[in-house]
Order: C-alpha cells, then sequence, then structure tokens
C-alpha cells in the first residue's frame, strides 16, 4: 500500500513541477521570436501546461477506473488509450491557443507548437497511469505486470 | 452498484483535478493587473486605458489603498511603479510613463519685446506672422488661466490688456506704445527677471528678434560687442543649470526702419527672421515634449529652425522586433538582457546579419529630418555594422509586431556581416551646436542688400553660443543605444 502511495505522490509532484517549469520546458524544446514571447505575455503556457496534466491524469483514470475491464486490460489497449490522449489533448490546447492569441498571426506556430505538446501530453498520460493504477480492480497489471 | 460508486468517485477527483489546473492556469493577480498587462499586450498605454485603471481602483478604493491618497485621488507615483512592475515582467520588459497625467497644469508667461527693431514686425500692410505666432503660442498652450503678458524693453512690464484683448488686438505696437524705453533691449536683465520670476510650473516664452542691442555702443567695435553678448549669455545661463532654453526661429514680414548695429537707420521690406524663445524648468520641457498636447505650442506653425539649449542626454526606450521583413540571418533576443542577442548568425550565403530595433525617440523631441539623417549618429561595432532609420507608419503596426511597436517612433535598422563571436553596435545621437545658428548670423547688418541680410541675424551665433557654453557640460549626445551580440 504504502508503495503504491508513492507512487501517486511522486507522480503528483513531477505533474507539479512540469506545471511549475512549464515555460522552460516548452522552450527548451521550442522557441520561436514573437510568438514565444506572446504566448508568455498570455499566460498561453500555464493554460497549455494545466490542460495537458489535467487530460493526461483525467484519461487515464477514465482508462483505469471507468473502462476497467477485462477486455481492454493488454497493454496495446493502454497504449490506444495514449495514443488518443495524445491526440485529444493538443487538439483541445490548440483551440484554446488559438483563442488567448485570437487577433495575432500565430497559426503555423501554434499548430507546431501542438506537435511538441503531444510528447509532454504522453509523458504526464504514463506518469498518470503509473500513479494510479494501482487501485484499479481489473487493469492494474496494464501495461507493465506488477 | 460498488462499480457505479467507484466509477463516481474517480470522475469526481478527475474533475477536481481539471478545476483546479484550470484554476492555477488563470491565476495571476486581480483585476487590475490584468487590467494593466492587457493594456500592455494589446499596445494599449494611452492616457484613455489609464484613465480605466483609475477608474478600476476608484471602484473599489479600499483593495487598492496604496494606490489612492488620503485625498482619494490617485497616487500616480505609486501606480506608476506598479505598472512598470508588470511591464517589466513581460516579454519583451515594457514601459508606461504616466508621470505626465496627474499632474498639475502649467502656467504661461509671454515677454513681448517692443523695441524699435520689433515694430516693424507688425505692420498693418505685413503678413502679421508676429503677432499670428504669439496668438498661437497662447491659444495652443493647453491651460489659458494663469496666462500673463508682458511688454519688454529695457525692462519689464505687464501687459495693461486681458489675455483676450491681446489677441483680438489688429496693432499691437501702437495699443503698447510708450511702453518702457523702445531704443534699447536690456538681455541681461531681462532673462535674468524672467528666469528669477518663474515659478515651478511655470514656462516662460520670449518673442524678440535677438539682436543684441545695449545702451551706449557708439565708437565700440563689433568684435568687442559680439564677445561681450557671448560672454553675458554665458554669464546669465550658468548659474540656472536646471533651466532648458528651446530657440524657435521664424521668418516674418518686417516693414519700417531698421536699426544696424554700427550704421545709419534705414528701411526694409522684407522678410526677417523672429524667435520664440521659451524658458523653463529642464524638467517641465522634457514634460512638454512627452505630451501631444504641448506639440502646436512647442513646435509653432511656420517654424523654420529649432533648438534646445541644456537637453540632457534620454534614456531611450526600445524593443528589438523579433519578426519583421527586413530581418536576415538568425537571432534570439535574450530573456535577461533586453540589448542582448544571442545565437546570432548571418545569411548562409551572404554572411549578412541584419536585424531591426524600434525606438521611442519622440522625447528628444527633434525633427524627423534631423532624427532620420544617418550622418548625425556615431556608429560603432567590430562588424562594422550600417543602419537605416525612419519613421514607423500606421501600415508597419500588424497584430503580431504591435507589442514591438506600441510607444515607438522610429525603427533602426542595422546590417552587416556578423564575422566575430562577440561584437556590441553603439549607436550615439551626437548633440552639437547646431549649424543652422552658425548660417542663420551675421557680423554686419548696415547692407539691406547684402546677401543673407533677410535671412541672418547680427550677432546670433555668438549670443547663442554663449548659452550653449554654459550648459554644453556633459550635454554631448542625445541618447545612445547599445546592442550585444553573441553568436
Amino acid at each position: 500500500m504504502r508503495d503504491k502511495l508513492i507512487f501517486l505522490v511522486l507522480g503528483a509532484v513531477i505533474s507539479v513541477l512540469f506545471w511549475i517549469f512549464r515555460v522552460e520546458l516548452y522552450e527548451a524544446l521550442y522557441s520561436v521570436n514573437g510568438f514565444s514571447d506572446q504566448m508568455y505575455n498570455t499566460g498561453a503556457y500555464g493554460t497549455v501546461a494545466a490542460v495537458t496534466v489535467a487530460m493526461s491524469w483525467g484519461m487515464a483514470a477514465i482508462y483505469y477506473y471507468v473502462i476497467n475491464s477485462v477486455k481492454f486490460d493488454r497493454w496495446y489497449h493502454w497504449l490506444a488509450m495514449l495514443g488518443v490522449t495524445a491526440v485529444l489533448t493538443p487538439v483541445v490546447c490548440f483551440i484554446v491557443v488559438s483563442n488567448l492569441l485570437e487577433g495575432f498571426d500565430y497559426g503555423t506556430a501554434v499548430f507546431t507548437f501542438q506537435i511538441y505538446n503531444i510528447l509532454f501530453t504522453a509523458l504526464t498520460f504514463v506518469i498518470a497511469s503509473f500513479s494510479i493504477r494501482w487501485w484499479s480492480s481489473n487493469c492494474r497489471h496494464t501495461p507493465i505486470p506488477q | 452498484m460498488n462499480m457505479i460508486r467507484r466509477v463516481y468517485n474517480m470522475l469526481s477527483i478527475a474533475l477536481v483535478m481539471l478545476a483546479m489546473a484550470l484554476t492555477a492556469a488563470s491565476c495571476g493577480g486581480g483585476g487590475l493587473e490584468k487590467a494593466v498587462k492587457k493594456a500592455f499586450i494589446d499596445g494599449d498605454t494611452t492616457q484613455a486605458c489609464y484613465e480605466k485603471i483609475c477608474a478600476l481602483i476608484k471602484e473599489n478604493p479600499k483593495s487598492y489603498a496604496e494606490f489612492v491618497t488620503e485625498s482619494g485621488d490617485i497616487n500616480v507615483e505609486a501606480l506608476g511603479k506598479y505598472i512598470n512592475e508588470i511591464g517589466s515582467k513581460l516579454r519583451p520588459p515594457m514601459t508606461w510613463d504616466i508621470t505626465g497625467y496627474g499632474l498639475k497644469e502649467l502656467t504661461l508667461t509671454i515677454y513681448f519685446e517692443r523695441s524699435g527693431s520689433m515694430t516693424p514686425y507688425d505692420t498693418p500692410g505685413g503678413g502679421g506672422q508676429l503677432k499670428k505666432a504669439v496668438n498661437d503660442l497662447i491659444n495652443f498652450f493647453p491651460s489659458k488661466e494663469g496666462t500673463k503678458i508682458n511688454i519688454v524693453n529695457d525692462n519689464i512690464y505687464p501687459y495693461s490688456g486681458t489675455v483676450d484683448s491681446f489677441l483680438q488686438d489688429r496693432n499691437i505696437y501702437e495699443s503698447t506704445k510708450g511702453t518702457g524705453n523702445a531704443s534699447y533691449t536690456d538681455f541681461k536683465l531681462i532673462f535674468e527677471k524672467i528666469i528669477q520670476a518663474q515659478k515651478p510650473g511655470n514656462v516662460s516664452v520670449l518673442i524678440t528678434d535677438l539682436i543684441y542691442s545695449p545702451q551706449n555702443t557708439a565708437d565700440v567695435s563689433v568684435e568687442k560687442i559680439l564677445n561681450e553678448e557671448n560672454s553675458v549669455a554665458t554669464s546669465i545661463f550658468k548659474t540656472y543649470k536646471g533651466k532648458s532654453i528651446i530657440v524657435n526661429q521664424l521668418m516674418g514680414d518686417y516693414n519700417g526702419q531698421y536699426y544696424p548695429y554700427n550704421g545709419a537707420p534705414f528701411s526694409y521690406n522684407g522678410k526677417r527672421p523672429f524667435y520664440v524663445i521659451i524658458v523653463a524648468d529642464a524638467s517641465t520641457i522634457d514634460r512638454m515634449n512627452a505630451d501631444d498636447n504641448f506639440a502646436k505650442f512647442l513646435r509653432p506653425g511656420g517654424l523654420k529652425n529649432s533648438y534646445r539649449f541644456n537637453q540632457a542626454a534620454s534614456e531611450l526606450n526600445f524593443k528589438v522586433v523579433p519578426d519583421w521583413k527586413d530581418n536576415v540571418g538568425r537571432f534570439r533576443q535574450s530573456r535577461s538582457e533586453q540589448n542582448l542577442l544571442t545565437h546570432c548568425e548571418g545569411d548562409r550565403e551572404t554572411g549578412v546579419l541584419c536585424f531591426t530595433i524600434a525606438a521611442n525617440l519622440k522625447p528628444l523631441a527633434k525633427d524627423d529630418s534631423f532624427l532620420t539623417n544617418v550622418a548625425n549618429y556615431n556608429v560603432q561595432s567590430q562588424s562594422g555594422f550600417d543602419i537605416t532609420i525612419r519613421a514607423i507608419k500606421h501600415d508597419d503596426v500588424t497584430n503580431n509586431n504591435r507589442a514591438y511597436l506600441d510607444g515607438m517612433t522610429h525603427l533602426i535598422t542595422a546590417k552587416g556581416k556578423f564575422n566575430t563571436s562577440r561584437d556590441e553596435l553603439s549607436m550615439t545621437l551626437a548633440n552639437q551646436f547646431p549649424e543652422w545658428i552658425k548660417e542663420s548670423s551675421s557680423t554686419s547688418d548696415i547692407d539691406p542688400n547684402a546677401a543673407g541680410f533677410s535671412t541672418t541675424t547680427f550677432g546670433l551665433e555668438r549670443f547663442l553660443q554663449g548659452i550653449y557654453d554654459a550648459f554644453s557640460a556633459g550635454n554631448d549626445s542625445y541618447g545612445k543605444i547599445i546592442i550585444k551580440l553573441e553568436d
């Protein structure tokens, strides 16, 4: 029980650290003159990071506790869920950022930025999965057996 | 049943997490901070926006007590500090000078020279440019309250009428006939009295032909009198280092007797220069320069030349425009230093690096022709960068570059082969004694048919050189921009 809790706490801490260091992490991967300044000024990095973390944890929770079925407990089912999350989250973030940067002509940069955000989404989904899977009645062994 | 409860619990957790995440994402201060930030991001750092921010504070004075004085007014200093703290955290760091919004109105005092050589500037048959200029000064000064008018020759005499009667007077020299002694003008006395009478917030304006004509100059050589006026000018102003003087040169019709320094008077009909000399605290002139309401007062219609004495170097506000059509090669603006460009790399084929800076040159209060003349800049760099400079046009501003061009007046484009690992591009706008003063000066005014008689003033250069010398220490440049480059 204690080991499982450590995973949960560790996952939560990593997610919070990701949000705190969002600007540095995102700009390490993708920094463009002008666009990055506006992302920073409008607080879009904070929103994108929050949506990414929340959707990753939410989708992981849906997989482990809503779907939670022996019919979907194979690693490729989990991978499919990761894939859905990795596509859905950047789409949501693209819409959110486009609204925040309304009036600016940064369409291409916003799209490219979301391509990079797929990586962060996948990572946070993995972190969320390993944080909460232990209490799932049917999928706790997915993607890697205990 | 257990299953449903578990699903419900987990969904609740997910929703709570989402709400917390969105709350964290949207946090960032109250309404005031958001309003200020929005003004910066939208490029709306205007007085209208400032008024909205003030209204926000006044709606909820308890929450924003630090920005409200005991009397219920806005604490402009505290608010300005807060606004610029927010601006400094943005990219690029932004500033907003609101000090002018909350200041008390300035007052105007006119000193209208009424010497023998001035009356022909306003005859019924002339164009009336001199009177028009004085009327414009009064009309375009934002506040008429507290405006005073004086007549000047051997001394200073209060004008007996009202401001309105002065404005409507079609023959001002006739109606002021008999005021003082019109046979000479004592500049030393007049300037000293003007400066000594000046209270904080007062702007004094002397309308004069700037011809030095003291008493008892018979048999005194021209060179001696020019040296004397030079010394007089320096001695007047060297003790008032906090003052600034703007000399505006205009042209007017002159119909009447002209009294040369060392010759017989003669009749002259034609153009002659006259001068509008604005005297105020240097900080007051800085404030007027920054306020568009004073634009027509400082630069009246028909202005031919202008120069401000005792103009300290301004700290110029500038931003590198990251995404500009002329950019060539690559660079990245440092997040920590506004004037540092890192990852600089010339174009792969030509090796040329070209970048553009948006600068606010408005505080310098100079003509666009002066500001856009590259010859007026001292440009230094190891790589031999050249610059071009032009005013920002309305069409230049797009949503993407608005944050960089807002509040800026000119675009400076630097171009050169970046062939070192580090470089420093320094651009200095030199403050030199202007050529137009030399060109507008003569050492003899006895011949009305001489070339340049209509455009020159006897002894002008020596008198103004005396003022320049009184203030010149440390004022060798108007401003400097330094850009550091790293590969």
